[in-house]
């Protein structure tokens, strides 16, 4: 007895254990998600405001609507199709049915990523530009074939002489098929539909690979938005999401005869009475669930389509690199609509120009980029009547501009700045080691999984070539693979590779030292206030990459005069200034500079003398060859 | 019903098939075998072979392989002790273990990222409590960390719907002949429930192997699996020809995975739906 | 003489509060052929599994041979048992499932084979060794079942409704089958039945269960021809159940014609159920039967005719008779006084339960 006692106990331990495993994660964030302080670690008092900021937010519902609709638009085509095919095969001879369902089976048993990248390659080959209907026509792609597993069994169950004795009563094929066939595997239809919709929503890998410009579905969003450093309203969606997919789960799937005791004897009154009251309202509550989705979704593609999309301006641009009420402004002025859409790097904004899967009418790609779009034939000349603003540039930056485009004809200066050292000095103090000075100090030992390194090429290998005393445009192999093995022996001092992650990190005192852009560095400091450390920018003695992100006009844009008309608008001074403010990035532009406090303009991290930005480059376009080395460094750096 | 008519009710299935399984996967065969200028090589294949891309993918398979290894210790006993609870598809109990599978797979990562940071939850608490904290972000055990979590429910899943269709009686009957609870499990359950075991093996080693986005999220960056050169091929644009090249090398591997399935699963009894 | 082998003394057992077996007392001797016999949820296989050691009774003692086994886990019991729907295990060959119990008590290899050989032949399967558990028919694998359990030489033999996935014909062949494997291995056979005419074939003792009670207890005979309450006469073969009044000993009133019996003992002018089996009544011409009916129906069974004669109270006879009764004739109803069986009428549906069992 005290044997069966104690394994009892044990297997409840166990079983808490795992609860522990898989819930505390979901519970974390549930309380963080009312935790007023943004630290992981204080509670600040409770707080519903990050679910306000979440409901406001309008990509975050613009992508929840996309991706209701999306499931629910793919659940229905794939159950109709799934269904009307299950009956297909089920009466095809054995090889053919073989054949059949070996080809079905591929998108379940293949890795999502294999499926991802084959739709993206057969859109782009021919010529289906990715966006909302290249994710659809993918998930239902996808879906198909759960519908038609779940189809099968029951179909294989229903006996054809029901069908025939349909018939025999005088029923037509049509009329026995609806009357008879359906009714009997309209339970393995309906389960179809449900896992449908449940994959549709929670995938992220396919979409990730086959969604186009402006378009996010939650996944890809949170994607994204994680990738920059989690925000607090993550959490609150966090929250919201699993409470939806608890109360759905529990009205679709825990059935009342889950509940039946398996003893064989035989269900009382009472309990047969309970079961139905359950099923009834079980039924009940599963048809108002239906009716909410259905309601929700048609309300808002209606309301898609109530505001009518003529005037469009596609924009492709760095993630957090404006005001979003700049946006609506110039909606508001113009009556243009914009699909804003975000890259994280270069490299990757690159591809996606040069496939024309979206036609993007603005862009906003950093000088050497710019350089290889303006050598592969990739932008359009702008127009700069259209651009009376452009006095409001300060020819210097003009000037400086020429590095990569020569004739200033492509390109118009959004902001400037420098790539140094941000510290924290309170860190590197306890660490024993001093404020850096050098590239080189990323190197310090004392430094060991405190160093934050940028995750692209190019300032990557910046880090390693400026200390080398070698130009960061290098296309030197030796040079180049001297400063791989620099990087190479740096990798166990870094704690991680990030892109605008840094902010968040050195925000939360996670590291000592990152690389960071200067503009960055006026919003962090503001930021850092009130706690016990200071973040302080250093541009590294060896010199370093002056950078001009600026905006430029795709050669496939369809709306070319409404980018014109977005660049001079954020050219106004005004505007201009509202962005400084909100980026902190320099701003190229002189109106702006003049309505500037005294004291910012001052700033010689933000705004630094010409003079001292003597070793400083600006990255230049190296060429295709070069770039792959580069790129082929960089991953045997990331590969050690 | 009359076959031969409805047999064609397959057809634009097989149409869609066609234009959106068939033509993608040989797209990809297309780019992986051709070098840019459209010639046909193996290089993009045999790329596999260079140091970076080898070691990505020899950390990928040992990190999946770790992961699968760790998720079917912990679900075998979990499974087994669900079954014996008596608990039935679609109970509460059921339902509670296997819901953190619905939720949306980023966020579950998420989440693994805010309790592990340095200055995260867990070292919140065991700093609160005086204890040395840990440093398991950007590692390669935040990574097993992750695959386990997103993947234990599919681990969970066929060993449970294999075990609960052994009928009490055979259990009974095992220890009627003698055999105690141990010889149970080594003797009859276990065997009874390969198939369950496989399809769990299956479904938690494949995305496992591939996932480029729990080594992103949990790794910091630092740590390249096969799954992340591939998904940086394609995104940030380097090269589709080589991208596709060790894609094929990765469909080997899934083949091989499926085959195993195949062979000990035959009656497809260990599914998780 | 054989002595009692299994004692079961005061099993109580309920499930989610729902009782199963209340204050349950039965002995077992040595080398019988007992049947628990009784409709589904009347607790015979909860008692089986009671015995097999898979339940544990909420209260009461197991006894096997003079030891209490209450709290003795099954695989360290001398008896085993052969499962409703067999529980071969699939994953093993034939010879490997038999071999099974063996294996775990570590035999050496060559004893084991030798038993395989003998437990095939003893069941008709000789040289299924290397056959898989998919590829036999519900019989074969019925014999399996029996095989692996009779290669450990249990002292019992427990049956949980073996024949019950078998169609009617196998389940003939096989009942002649177990009686032989009983009578060749000279040991206890427990079985557990539903079916009447399965356990009045192969018992030597019948045990009548219902709703958790022992209803009666004796040999097939005396379970069939004096049934002791309503239940078992109910449930044992087809029979008449009419109310009486027993005016006396050996005398008893139906509706109001007095027919002479050898009951005796209930006293004078008690009401009683009367049992009357419907091969036991007599069709006679109207003037000599003790109550006169017309046949209402009439249907061919191959060795008899089964009629309905109703009587002018209304009650409706079932008649088993080789001798042919036409529809609408009026016949006389005659019955021999040792072919009446006198019930006590059970004052509350409990009582009936508990009848017997003290």
């Amino acid at each position: 007895m005290n044997r069966a006692k104690l394994k009892r106990l044990i297997q409840d331990f166990y079983l808490v254990f795992v609860l522990i495993f898989l819930y505390a994660p979901i519970l974390t964030m549930m309380v963080l998600s009312f935790n007023t302080s943004k630290s992981r670690t204080d509670w600040g008092g409770f707080t519903l405001d990050w679910y306000v900021q979440m409901f406001q937010s309008s990509t975050i519902m613009d992508a929840l609507y996309n991706t209701l609709l999306i499931a629910f638009i793919a659940a229905l085509v794939s159950t109709v199709l799934g269904t009307v095919a299950a009956i297909g095969i089920n009466s095809m001879g054995r090889l053919p049915k073989t054949i059949t369902m070996g080809v079905n089976n591929i998108p379940m048993l293949n890795s999502e990523i294999v499926t991802g990248i084959s739709l993206m390659l057969a859109f782009l080959a021919f010529g289906i530009s990715l966006g909302f209907k290249t994710i659809l026509l993918s998930h239902i792609t996808f879906c198909i074939p759960y519908v038609i597993l779940s189809v099968m069994p029951r179909l294989k169950q229903t006996s054809r002489y029901t069908y025939e004795a349909a018939m025999d009563l005088g029923a037509g094929p049509v009329q026995a098929f609806f009357l008879v066939v359906l009714p009997d595997i309209m339970p393995g239809v309906l389960s179809g539909f449900l896992l449908a919709f449940t994959m549709s929503l929670d995938d992220f890998i396919i979409t990730h690979f086959t969604r186009g410009a402006g378009i996010n579905t939650l996944s890809t969003l949170i994607y994204s938005e994680v990738r920059r450093g989690i925000k607090p309203s993550m959490y609150a969606l966090s929250t919201v999401i699993f409470l939806t997919v608890l109360a759905l789960l529990l009205i679709t799937n825990f059935s009342p005869e889950g509940q039946e005791v398996s003893r064989g004897l035989p269900p009382t009154e009472a309990e047969k009475a309970k079961k139905r009251r359950l099923e009834t309202a079980r039924k009940a509550l599963l048809t108002a669930a239906s009716f909410c989705v259905i309601l929700a979704v048609s309300f808002t593609t209606y309301r898609h389509f109530a505001a009518a999309r003529s005037n469009e301006l596609y924009v492709y641009n760095w993630g957090e690199y404006i005001d979003e009420t700049v946006i609506e402004e110039f909606e508001k002025e113009t009556g243009i609509d914009v699909v804003y859409d975000l890259f994280e790097t270069n490299e990757e904004m690159y591809p996606v120009i040069e496939a024309g899967g979206v036609a993007y009418d603005a862009v906003c790609p950093s000088d050497y980029m710019i350089q290889k779009m303006i050598e592969n034939d990739l932008l359009a000349e702008i127009d700069f009547e259209n651009i009376p603003n452009i006095d409001q540039i300060d020819p210097e930056y003009l000037e400086r501009s020429k590095a990569f485009d020569p004739e200033n004809k492509y390109s118009v200066p959004y902001t400037w700045g420098t790539v140094g050292i941000l510290y924290n000095d309170k860190l590197v103090e306890e660490l024993g080691a001093k404020p850096p000075e050098s590239w080189l100090d990323l190197w310090d030992e004392k430094f060991a999984g405190e160093i934050l390194m940028q995750d692209s090429v190019r300032d990557a290998f910046m880090c390693a070539l400026k200390p080398l005393g070698y130009s960061l445009n290098s296309t030197n192999p030796e040079e180049l693979r001297q400063a791989r093995d620099l990087l190479i022996a740096q990798k166990p001092l870094v704690q991680a590779y990030v892109i605008d992650q840094v902010r968040d990190k050195m925000l939360g005192g996670e590291a000592a030292v990152g690389v960071i852009y200067s503009g960055e560095m006026l919003y962090l400091q503001e930021l850092a206030e009130g706690k016990d450390f200071q973040l302080e920018y250093v541009i590294p003695k060896e010199g370093t990459n002056l950078w001009i992100d600026s905006w430029v006009i795709p050669k496939n844009a369809r709306n070319k005069e409404n980018a014109e008309k977005w660049i001079n608008f954020l050219c106004r001074p005004d505007i201009a200034l509202r962005n400084f403010e909100y980026i902190t990035y320099a701003t190229p532009n002189r109106g702006a500079f003049d309505l500037l406090d005294e004291e910012l303009k001052q700033n010689k991290a933000l705004f630094p003398d010409w003079d001292s930005l003597e070793n400083a480059e600006v990255y230049q376009y190296l060429g295709d060859e070069a770039d792959s080395l580069y790129n082929e460094l960089w991953k045997e750096v990331k590969s050690k | 019903m009359n076959k031969k008519a409805t047999k064609w009710l397959a057809g634009p299935y097989i149409l869609w098939m066609i234009g959106f399984t068939v033509i993608p996967l040989a797209m990809i065969f297309l780019y992986g075998l051709t070098a840019a200028d459209g010639s046909f090589t193996l290089e993009n294949v045999a790329a596999i072979a260079t140091p970076e891309h080898r070691k990505s993918l020899f950390l990928a398979l040992g990190l999946s392989l770790a992961s699968t290894v760790i998720c079917l210790v912990m679900a075998y006993p979990l499974a087994m002790i669900l079954r014996r609870r008596n608990v039935g598809r679609g109970s509460f109990i059921l339902f509670i273990f296997i819901l953190p599978m619905w939720m949306n797979f980023l966020l579950r990562t998420m989440a693994w990222q805010t309790l592990l940071e340095k200055n995260g939850v867990i070292n919140g608490i065991l700093t609160a409590l005086h204890l040395p904290s840990i440093a398991v972000i950007n590692t390669p055990w935040a990574i097993i960390l992750g695959m386990v979590y997103n993947f234990l429910p599919f681990m969970v899943l066929p060993i449970y719907n294999v075990l609960v269709k052994i009928d009490d009686d055979v259990i009974n009957a095992a220890k009627d002949l003698g055999a105690n609870d141990f010889q149970t499990i080594t003797k009859i359950l276990l065997p009874l429930s390969v198939p369950g075991i496989i399809s769990g093996i299956n479904m938690v080693f494949v995305p496992a192997l591939t996932t480029f986005v729990i080594s992103n999220l949990l790794g910091g960056s630092k740590i390249l699996l096969i799954g992340n050169v591939i998904e940086q091929e394609f995104t940030r644009g380097s090269n589709w020809h080589l991208g596709s090249g060790l894609s094929l090398v990765l469909m080997a591997f899934i083949l091989v995975s499926m085959a195993f399935m195949a062979k000990y699963d035959k009656d497809g009894e260990g599914t998780a739906f | 003489m054989a002595h009692p082998l299994i004692d079961l003394v005061h099993i109580s057992k309920a499930y989610d509060g729902a009782t199963v077996l209340d204050d349950l007392s039965l002995s077992v001797k040595e080398n019988t052929f007992v049947t628990l016999l009784g409709p589904s949820g009347c607790g015979k296989t909860t008692t089986l599994r009671i015995i097999g050691g898979f339940e544990r009774p909420d209260a009461g003692t197991v006894i096997f041979d003079g030891q209490d086994i209450t709290s003795l886990p099954p695989n360290k019991r001398q008896l085993n048992t052969v499962f409703q729907k067999y529980a071969l295990f699939t994953h093993m060959t034939i010879a490997e499932n038999i071999a099974f119990g063996l294996k775990i008590k570590n035999k050496p290899k060559s004893y084991i084979d030798d038993k395989i050989k003998y437990a095939l032949k003893l069941v008709n399967l000789d040289g299924f060794e290397n056959r898989s558990v998919a590829s036999l028919s519900g019989g074969q694998q019925q014999r399996i079942a029996i095989a692996r359990a009779i290669v450990n030489e249990p002292r019992v033999l427990l049956l949980d409704e073996p024949l019950g996935a078998l169609d009617l014909k196998l389940r003939q062949d096989m009942q002649y089958e177990l009686i032989r494997l009983k009578n060749e291995l000279g040991i206890t056979f427990i079985y557990v039945t539903h079916d009447q005419e399965e356990a009045l074939t192969m018992s030597d003792t019948i045990v009548v269960m219902n709703q958790g009670y022992i209803q009666q207890m004796g040999s097939p005979e005396q379970i069939y021809n004096e049934p002791e309450n309503a239940f078992v006469a109910d449930f044992i073969g087809e029979s008449n159940i009419v109310p009486g009044v027993m005016l006396r000993d050996e005398l008893v009133e139906i509706f109001g014609a007095k027919f002479p019996c050898v009951d005796k003992g209930f006293g004078v002018n008690r009401p009683v159920d009367v049992v009357i089996r419907p091969e036991d009544i007599d069709l006679v011409e109207p003037e000599k039967g003790t109550l006169t009916g017309v046949c209402t129906h009439l249907i061919f069974k191959g060795v008899h005719y089964e009629m309905e004669v109703t009587t002018p109270d209304g009650f409706e006879w079932l008649v088993h008779s080789t001798d042919l009764c036409p529809v609408g004739k009026t016949v006389g109803i005659h019955v021999d006084p040792f072919d009446i069986q006198i019930m006590n009428k059970p004052e509350s549906e409990d009582e009936e339960a508990v009848g017997v069992n003290e």
